[in-house]
């Protein structure tokens, strides 16, 4: 009674990251709400900055177009942690408390790697919309293009490594659960925190001195402060280099503290309720 | 150990609780410093399932039956004491333990609730790297006696308990595996999906030898489908054996109830004892092997034996039910 397995036994898994697609696009209760809380975010900080710039040509070293395209930039990026897990009954702390994160481990997958296509599903389905934004918005000329192509080019290659980064600390978020089971204060936390020293928020080029300082010793502005100071040409290409090698040392740091955390969440995973 | 076996000796879990102090200064102390009391989940359970069995696990809420589970099927690594299945250590290769086992536990679903149970299954069926023929093959097996095509475009969410753990049975052995384990499987379900649950269970033991490890709170399903329970009481082992063994653990045995034309003075049968009368209606029950004469009389003996001693009318045989017999066997393990 042996099961016959497909030599390819490495993508199929991977499909399952169409999880997320199925369960956003067949409700419309989930992606119009995103689709217009989108548009109005986009439309009101162009506005706003839009505004703030109405009296000075440049501030922080940063002019008008490069400004509101950072801004909106950052807007855009939170569409990629877009997809909410709870309205579905998938996200870490619902699993823990229904004690459905049994099958986790019922399943020729190991947990971190199931973890890991889901998060992908997510940040692929997060992307696609933040890509969409991204092809209006530079149609309809709220967001300037990169002023050349290498600093397009590392623009990109950062927000590929900050996306890395970003799935390290959602991971770590979720992990909580398995000596916490809720974590919807942490989530709360480094959401806000997130968005506000990754830049999300405002670009980091507007705060003082001492908390870009201080943010420097923190992975949030790798996610996002880089990319798009390399996207609106606030930091040169040149430093593309040194950008590289802090989020590579992130990334790193935090892929060894979360395989950590992964095998003692193994080890130690409890189901609720018997 | 041969593909289909499950073996546990001196599986043990003990889990650490947080003992909470009262107050808002007991929260704080509790913040800075846990006080973790054990408490023993399972202690020290020898279990041998063979290949082809099916055994169901009995025991009380809280008696430890679901914490063994989750120890046999990898889920829990146990504090102490070794467990087998299938000739691998569940907790220590999980992931070529899950290729070997399918698990259901009741109440909880693996199934995606915006997806239909459809895409659901896809998705196990990718996640365990089933060729599309050998995936329509078993869909086509589980369908047959399951009836999962009436609903199996609905999303999850909008399933029946009843359709819902159907699915989660097909989800559990799609990938055809030697051992199942199912906790609590029929919980909540009306008679009619109960019994064409126990019919597929009773063909995947029967027909396709599967190796089934069963927890249960209803004793009609054991009595159908279980020739061997084991009963676990605070998280030990009270009793492993035959079905029909658990009542001599309990002594809890058969009863005649005879009617009488005259009741006559001195009662007295061999073998029987009176345990109640009321006017012309008396109820005997078989003496120990002890203080009958020879064995333990069955029931075929012990009628014989009332007609040739009294002026019977009537008689009835009643056979304790499963419940009752179980019930009784947790109070004597105890």
């Amino acid at each position: 009674m042996t099961a016959h397995f497909s030599p390819r036994l490495v993508l199929p898994p991977w499909r399952a990251m169409r999880i997320t697609v199925i369960a956003e696009l067949t409700q419309p209760s989930r992606y119009v709400p995103q689709l217009t809380m989108l548009v109005t975010q986009l439309a009101l900080t162009w506005w706003l900055w839009r505004a703030l710039y109405a009296k000075v040509t440049e501030s922080a070293g940063l002019n008008v177009s490069q400004a509101t395209s950072y801004a909106l930039l950052g807007v855009l990026f939170l569409q990629f942690k877009s997809v909410d897990r709870s309205s579905n009954g998938d996200a870490m702390d619902q699993l823990m408390l229904d004690g459905t994160i049994a099958y986790w481990f019922t399943r020729p997958l190991p947990a971190r790697r199931w973890y890991l296509i889901r998060m992908c599903g997510d940040l692929g389905y997060g992307g696609a919309w933040a890509l969409l934004g991204y092809v209006v918005c530079r149609a309809i000329g709220a967001i300037a293009g990169p002023p050349t192509w290498a600093a397009g080019g590392a623009a990109l290659a950062t927000l590929a490594l900050g996306l890395v980064i970003t799935y390290y600390l959602q991971a770590i978020v979720d992990l909580m659960c398995f000596w916490s089971t809720i974590n919807d204060s942490a989530v709360m936390a480094v959401q806000l925190a997130s968005s506000l020293l990754s830049g999300a928020f405002a670009p980091l080029w507007f705060f003082p001195g001492w908390f870009q300082r201080a943010d420097g010793f923190l992975p949030f502005e790798s996610t996002l402060n880089t990319p798009l100071s390399l996207y609106v040409g606030r930091l040169p290409v040149s430093a593309l280099g040194t950008q590289l090698a802090i989020q590579a040392a992130w990334c790193a740091a935090l892929a060894v503290f979360t395989w950590w955390l992964w095998r003692r969440a193994c080890a130690r995973v409890t189901i609720l309720g018997g | 150990m041969s593909t289909g076996t499950i073996m546990a000796e001196g599986l043990t879990k003990v889990f650490r609780i947080p003992a909470r102090r009262p107050g808002f200064g007991g929260a704080l102390k509790d913040l800075v410093k846990p006080v973790l009391v054990p408490k023993v989940a399972v202690d020290d359970i020898n279990l041998r399932v063979e290949v082809g069995e099916l055994l169901a696990l009995l025991g009380p809420n809280g008696a430890g039956k679901s914490t063994t589970i989750k120890m046999l099927c990898g889920i829990l690594t146990p504090t102490s004491g070794r467990v087998e299945v299938n000739g691998i250590v569940p907790h220590a290769d999980r992931t070529a333990n899950a290729r070997q086992i399918g698990a259901v536990f009741g109440q909880r679903s693996q199934l995606w609730r915006d997806l239909t149970a459809r895409q659901s299954l896809e998705v196990l069926r990718d996640m365990y790297g089933l060729r599309d023929s050998d995936y329509r093959e078993r869909m086509k097996e589980i369908n047959r006696i399951l009836e999962l095509e009436e609903f199996w475009d609905q999303r999850s969410r909008q399933l029946s308990l009843g359709q819902r753990v159907r699915c989660d049975l097909a989800a559990a052995l799609l990938h055809d595996p030697p051992v199942v384990f199912l906790d609590e499987p029929t919980i909540g379900m009306d008679v009619v999906v109960k019994e064409q649950v126990r019919e597929f269970l009773r063909d995947q033991v029967n027909r396709r030898g599967r190796t089934v490890l069963l927890t249960t709170h209803d004793m009609t399903e054991v009595a159908r489908l279980a020739e061997r329970v084991a009963l676990i009481d605070h998280g030990q082992l009270v009793y492993d054996g035959a079905t029909a063994g658990l009542r001599d653990l309990a002594g809890v045995t058969w009863e005649a109830h005879v009617t009488v034309e005259t009741v006559p003075v001195a009662i007295d049968v061999p073998g029987l004892a009176l345990t109640g009368s009321d006017g012309t209606r008396l109820t005997f029950a078989p003496l120990p092997a002890a203080q009958g004469a020879g064995a333990v009389l069955t029931p075929r003996h012990a009628i014989r034996r009332l007609i040739e001693y009294l002026p019977v009318t009537d008689i009835q045989v009643e056979e304790p039910d499963l419940e009752d017999v179980v019930r009784q066997a947790f109070r004597t393990g105890r």
